[in-house]
């Protein structure tokens, strides 16, 4: 057994180059598997940051005629009680009521088109994460002459105003009434999606009671689950909870955002097996090619009793061998490679305008450790796979045939 | 002497071309123990096939081969390499050795397959190296030896395992005349000390002169079958 190890090793580095050029394609598939599948993850992770975690959350309950017309007269019933029932769920994380409204926020000299949101703060820190968001002023520290509001940085630039400026929101109260109020922007948040932070206006839900003329409007509960893989069970619970309330996942509320981590999942799957099958293909056609020049010496190997299944074997371990020490280099290497790109970023090319849709412009590639271990196996499986077709043509060798050819 | 290699009628005919070639018929031959034998005969008169078939390297379409009063022509392949292993040695033309091994790992490479003891097999190896004049290439990969250094390398494997009987095809073909002589001489005295069969096939009619017995075959018929006495004039003791 050592001796036929032996051998394969001392096979692999008779035709140098040609193993090295091996090795060389399984140590950039495996790097580029490996980019792919972090490329991916960083993508999905700060596209569910950005528009899951920090804007929409995994589940929202509206009134069922709120969604097409987003006014304060159709609240929740019941709103505030629901909202706590939810929190004390053990697969609720937090369950944040919000007050929210259609409007128009003016400057001196602009106005805007914006969905406003009279929000709990501490509830909200909890469930958006909004009070990290900041990137500049304050969360809600209140004190100031008129009461305040959180702006997104984007709208705080269309409006041409910053931290400290006064802004006039008008929209519909309860009863439908157009009702005016001066606020003083407070703190301006961003995100990376820059339409979130052009439509949306935060302010304490106090103030939005205040305003819309009554106590207790709840217009949107956003809940976080323990378990985010869980939200569609946990949605479901709700919905049959509540039977009166609309209860939507975030999958039904982004459907485009959805179906592009689908897709990103599905393009990573292909992306890896073409990956692999070139690398496979690559070993195969070389492992066939040393084969073919070596039939005379395995004709002597057959001819003199070694058995078929040690030729086999010997074949196997060759490329077995040359998948492993690529394998453990192009591990390294990758892991080399993210652990660089994971701190300095990856810059998205033409990313400045993907912004607009919330696609991040520099991306931080980042793997989970089992990941590395998941493709460098089933990178070895394939290459003894790919190995079996030229064993097998050796095996097949008749020694009186193979010792005859000249 | 024991009888080692029996074979009676045997036939071969090759029906894989336009026109089947009748490679051998009706060979009946016997082979002792110890005997030093030189298949001669034109080319394409059966002599590769006859000692394929002899060493279960092919299949006879007809008659039988009885070594050690086993017929081997009807034993099956996987028994076939056993066999093989245990009882036959074989020296090819060329190529015989293992590229990426030195010349003592490639003569204890049978005895390897045979699960002999280590350190048995490491002396046995050094020591048949000694024999054939290669005491100094113990550690040396075939690639740096010459065409004659590597064919001894083969005799020596083919010997060290200690078969029944070795089978050499035309194993002075790639050689000059020196050293063809010498491999000549080698497997001689080998054969002797060793008391192991040695069959080998041949065109040359200088080395055919080293033989105690020649067998000619015609057409894959066996012509002629001699015995002489010979005197090892040009043995190097
Ligand atoms: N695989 C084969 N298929 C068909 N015919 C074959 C095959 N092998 C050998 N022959 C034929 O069988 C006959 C005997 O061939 P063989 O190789 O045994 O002769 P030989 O005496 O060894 O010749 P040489 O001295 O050239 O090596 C020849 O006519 C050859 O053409
Ligand atoms: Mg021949």
């Amino acid at each position: 057994m050592k001796t036929l190890i032996k051998i394969s090793w001392r096979n692999i580095w008779r035709n140098r180059s040609r193993s090295i050029i091996i090795i060389t394609a399984l140590i950039l598939g495996l790097m580029g598997g490996v980019f792919s599948a972090a490329m991916r993850l960083a993508l999905e992770e700060q596209q569910f940051e950005d528009t899951i975690d920090n804007q929409i959350s995994h589940i929202q309950l509206h009134h069922p005629d709120f969604i097409a017309n987003p006014e304060a007269r159709y609240s929740i019933a019941g709103g505030i009680e629901i909202a706590s029932e939810l929190s004390m769920r053990d697969d609720i994380a937090v369950a944040s009521a919000r007050t929210v409204v259609d409007g128009m926020i003016a400057s001196a000299n602009m106005s805007s088109g914006v969905r406003i949101k009279g929000v709990v703060p501490e509830v909200e820190a909890k469930t958006t994460g909004l009070d990290e968001l900041l990137s500049d002023g304050s969360y809600f520290t209140g004190g100031g002459r008129l009461p305040s509001v959180i702006i997104g940085q984007a709208l705080a630039d269309n409006l041409n105003t910053g931290v400290g400026s006064r802004l006039v929101l008008t929209f519909q109260d309860v009863d439908g009434e157009i009702v005016s109020s001066s606020f003083r922007v407070e703190g301006i948040f961003k995100l990376t999606s820059k339409s979130f932070e052009e439509r949306t206006v935060y302010l304490n839900a106090a103030e939005m009671s205040r305003i819309v003329g009554a106590e207790d409007v709840v217009t949107e509960i956003a809940v976080v689950v323990e378990e985010p893989g869980e939200y569609r069970n946990v949605a479901e619970i709700i919905g049959g909870l509540y039977p009166d309330v609309k209860v939507r996942h975030w999958a039904d509320l982004q459907p485009a955002l959805y179906y592009s981590l689908e897709f990103l999942g599905e393009a990573l799957i292909w992306i890896l097996i073409i990956i692999i099958m070139a690398v496979s293909f690559g070993l195969l056609n070389t492992i066939l090619m040393s084969i073919l020049e070596r039939v005379r010496e395995l004709g002597v190997l057959l001819a003199v009793g070694m058995k078929r299944r040690k030729v086999f074997s010997m074949i196997v371990a060759e490329t077995t061998i040359i998948a492993i020490i690529g394998g453990i280099i192009g591990l390294l290497m990758s892991w080399g490679m993210i652990e660089i790109l994971g701190n300095t970023g990856v810059p998205i090319p033409g990313g400045e305008g993907l912004e607009d849709f919330g696609y991040a412009s520099v991306l931080y590639p980042r793997i989970e450790s089992s990941f590395y271990f998941e493709i460098a196996l089933v990178l070895v499986i394939f290459a003894i796979i790919a190995s079996l077709y030229p064993a097998w043509k050796a095996i097949r060798l008749q020694p009186a045939e193979a010792v005859r050819q000249e | 002497m024991k009888t080692v290699i029996k074979t009676t009628d045997l036939s071969k005919t090759y029906t894989g071309t336009a026109v089947p070639v009748h490679a051998l018929k009706n060979v009946n031959l016997e082979f002792r123990q110890g005997e030093f034998t030189a298949i001669v005969g034109p080319s394409g008169s059966g002599k590769t096939t006859f000692l394929n078939v002899i060493g279960g390297l092919d299949k006879p379409t007809g008659g039988q081969v009885v070594i050690d009063g086993v017929d081997i022509a009807t034993m099956k392949e996987s028994k076939l390499f056993d066999f093989r292993l245990r009882h036959i040695g074989f020296v090819f033309q060329a190529y015989n050795l293992i590229p990426v091994l030195t010349a003592v790992e490639n003569v204890s490479f049978i005895m390897l397959l045979q699960n002999r003891p280590k350190a048995e097999m490491e002396e046995r190896a050094r020591e048949m190296l000694n024999q054939v004049g290669l005491g100094d290439k113990v550690d040396v990969r075939p690639g740096k030896l010459s065409g004659g250094q590597q064919q001894r390398v083969a005799v020596a494997r083919a010997l060290a395992s200690r078969p029944d009987f070795v089978l050499a095809d035309e194993p002075t073909a790639n050689l000059d005349t020196e050293s063809a002589f010498n491999l000549l001489d080698i497997m001689s005295r080998l054969n002797r000390e060793e008391h192991i069969t040695l069959i080998f096939s041949t065109h040359d009619q200088r080395v055919i002169e080293r033989a105690r017995r020649v067998i000619t075959l015609v057409d894959g018929a066996v012509a002629s079958d001699e015995q002489f006495e010979r005197t090892e004039v040009n043995e190097k003791a």
